[in-house]
């Protein structure tokens, strides 16, 4: 009988490399720091960018024009909340970092998040824009994700994408009751679509040569699919949808298909701000993150409040 | 039971139609802008944790406004005309549930929540038996939510109450909430009071109900080292001038209405979206 004893000393990256798979390691496994902090660095980033999101969407509960509106965005930010606890949790897993310090990071402006929730959303004919584009365009990914070679990462994106998947509909039912709209609602939408455009299509971040942690990332199964890879499956899907909504493409970005691919023109896109609004120092950054900071500065008492009692039970 | 019980909103009298609508409005006005308030903390609540379990509580709070809007909606109302179009003056609900908060004043939302779905509670169970039977129809669904908050603001109520801070801003919010909790025991109107106990829509008076609430939440505050704000015979306090229901709404309720509404009303619509069209199968 072969007995399954827990890997005794910690792998290198060539085991690592060598053993990946979708869902290949977990908490029982000895993994390199190299692979865990990697690895925490991704899923990090993905339970800020939930955050964040249901940061900017949280002032549509309020402004939604129906009952059932508000009801649903209220479930879908209530979600995206439901979303970050899982993935801070799987992101734990990795013994880098504590819930707590990347929460704190957050707050400090040091966590990153995705490009799209640097932008300020004020008006409800924008919300499509997050909710079906962006929505849309994290569910090609996250889709991926669920092979990847972190198991408690995979695992949180089974009940995440099943949860987007509803949040994709809704989104598509506003841009839909939008389109089908007076002229001046279907203006608002077309407006509102020119301006998040480009910023919709750097949610993949850099093409594959400017991308800093594709290599190792993907040698190790934690990515399953490159950014370009990625965009191309959107840009299929998405394109069509835009166009049935009578949505014009704006002429800048060019984007021209050779041999059933699509080509974006990346000199068209601001790369400057993109890499402004990945370093946290984009004005939209500085705005969303301290209001965000200010927030939980305001509700910090009740934590101190709660540890001070914990801490004099006998 | 109620013996002349009606379940066809074409077969009540006029007088009986009007008592109805004005129990379902204030019934309904409560939960709404209680939810629309607790909406507020998304995102801003002190721990995820939190956030979810309030994040429940609102859509279960807009999930019953709902139901009882719907009930309206048999009298020939439309969701614009209910929500989106009525002069906030006309909305029947406690100011209570409009008055804005602090940033970050938790004890605020718990205690907020506790005196509501105290009252909430002891307000249904007089209602189980309404002569107008969807409204009692309703009320199991209803009930069982609530519980479940009373029992989230009670256990947050222990655990501020244990930290002389916290402590110290579950008493402030007290003193601020009490006497305007104490306005879900008014009638919007005498007529119309009079006829929903007649009718038999309601068991019990509002006096009564207000007797049995301080009786409860009187000696829990007490116990957890808060003084409400009775006298010393247990007298409870005058309600504040603007109490909303039938009289006036303090001058945050326009402030809060006129955000609630902005996009209806700068998109000129004139009908709301349905997504589901039954609300009792509704998430």
């Amino acid at each position: 009988m072969v007995v399954h004893r827990k890997h005794p000393i910690v792998m290198n990256v060539e085991e690592v490399t060598e053993r990946a798979e979708p869902r290949a390691f977990s908490p029982h496994d000895d993994m390199p720091e190299e692979y865990r902090k990697a690895a925490t660095r991704m899923i990090q980033f993905h339970a800020n960018s939930e955050i964040m999101g249901a940061y900017l969407e949280r002032p549509f509960i309020r402004q939604a024009p129906s009952l059932d509106r508000k009801l649903a965005f209220s479930a879908k930010v209530q979600d995206e909340i439901g979303h970050g606890q899982l993935l801070y949790r799987a992101a734990e897993s990795l013994g880098i970092k504590t819930r707590a310090e990347m929460l704190d990071e957050l707050a400090a402006g040091e966590g990153k998040f995705l490009n799209c929730f640097h932008y300020p959303m004020t008006e409800w004919w924008e919300t499509p824009m997050i909710a079906f584009f962006v929505d849309g365009a994290a569910m090609r990914r996250q889709a991926t994700i669920k092979r990847t070679s972190w198991e408690p990462y995979a695992h949180a994106m089974d009940k995440i994408c099943f949860e987007e998947g509803f949040h994709i509909k809704h989104g598509e039912d506003i841009m839909r009751e939008l389109a089908m709209g007076s002229r001046r609602e279907q203006q608002l939408l077309q407006e509102a679509f020119e301006e998040w455009w480009p910023r919709i299509l750097q949610f993949f971040g850099p093409t594959d040569d400017r991308s800093t942690h594709h290599d190792f990332s993907a040698r190790v199964g934690l990515k399953t699919m490159s950014n370009d890879e990625l965009r191309q499956a959107f840009l299929n899907a998405y394109l069509p949808k835009a166009e049935k909504y009578g949505l014009e493409i704006p002429d800048e970005p060019r984007i021209r298909k050779e041999d059933g691919r699509y080509i974006v023109a990346e000199d068209d896109l601001d790369w400057e701000e993109f890499w402004e609004v990945a370093s946290n120092e984009y004005d939209g950054s500085h705005e969303q993150i301290g209001s965000r900071a200010a927030t939980q500065e305001a509700v910090a008492w009740v934590r101190n409040a709660i540890d001070r009692s914990e801490q004099s039970q006998p | 039971m109620a013996t002349n019980q009606q379940s066809d909103p074409d077969e009540l009298t006029d007088r009986q139609q009007a008592a109805v609508e004005t129990l379902l409005f204030s019934l309904a006005d409560d939960e709404f802008v209680l939810a629309e308030r607790y909406t507020e903390w998304q995102v801003r609540a002190p721990t995820l944790e939190s956030d979810l379990a309030l994040s429940n509580i609102a859509q279960d709070e807009l999930g019953h406004a709902r139901l009882w809007y719907d009930l309206l909606t048999e009298f020939d109302y439309t969701e614009s005309e209910l929500l989106f179009e009525r002069d906030p003056a006309d909305f029947t609900h406690a100011a209570l549930v409009e008055l804005p908060f602090a940033d970050g004043d938790w004890a605020d939302a718990i205690v907020r929540s506790y005196l509501y779905d105290t009252a909430e509670q002891l307000r249904l169970a007089a209602l189980e038996d309404a002569a107008y039977t969807p409204i009692a129809d309703r009320i199991g669904k209803i009930r069982s939510e609530e519980a479940y908050h009373r029992e989230h603001a009670e256990n947050w109520l222990e655990r501020l109450c244990a930290d002389p801070d916290g402590r110290a801003n579950v008493q402030a919010a007290t003193d601020r909430l009490f006497p305007h909790a104490l306005a879900l025991f008014e009638p919007v109107d005498a007529e119309h009071e009079a006829t929903i106990r007649e009718f038999g829509l309601r068991s019990e008076s509002l006096a009564d109900l207000r007797e049995r609430w301080l009786s409860i939440t009187v000696p829990l505050l007490d116990s957890l080292g808060v003084r409400p704000p009775v006298s010393a015979d247990g007298s409870p306090p005058e309600l504040p001038v603007a109490y909303g229901r039938g009289g006036e709404h303090t001058e945050q309720w326009p402030v809060l209405h006129a955000e609630l509404t902005r996009t209806y009303r700068e998109l000129d619509r004139t009908n709301t979206r349905t997504i589901t069209n039954d609300p009792d199968h509704a998430r």
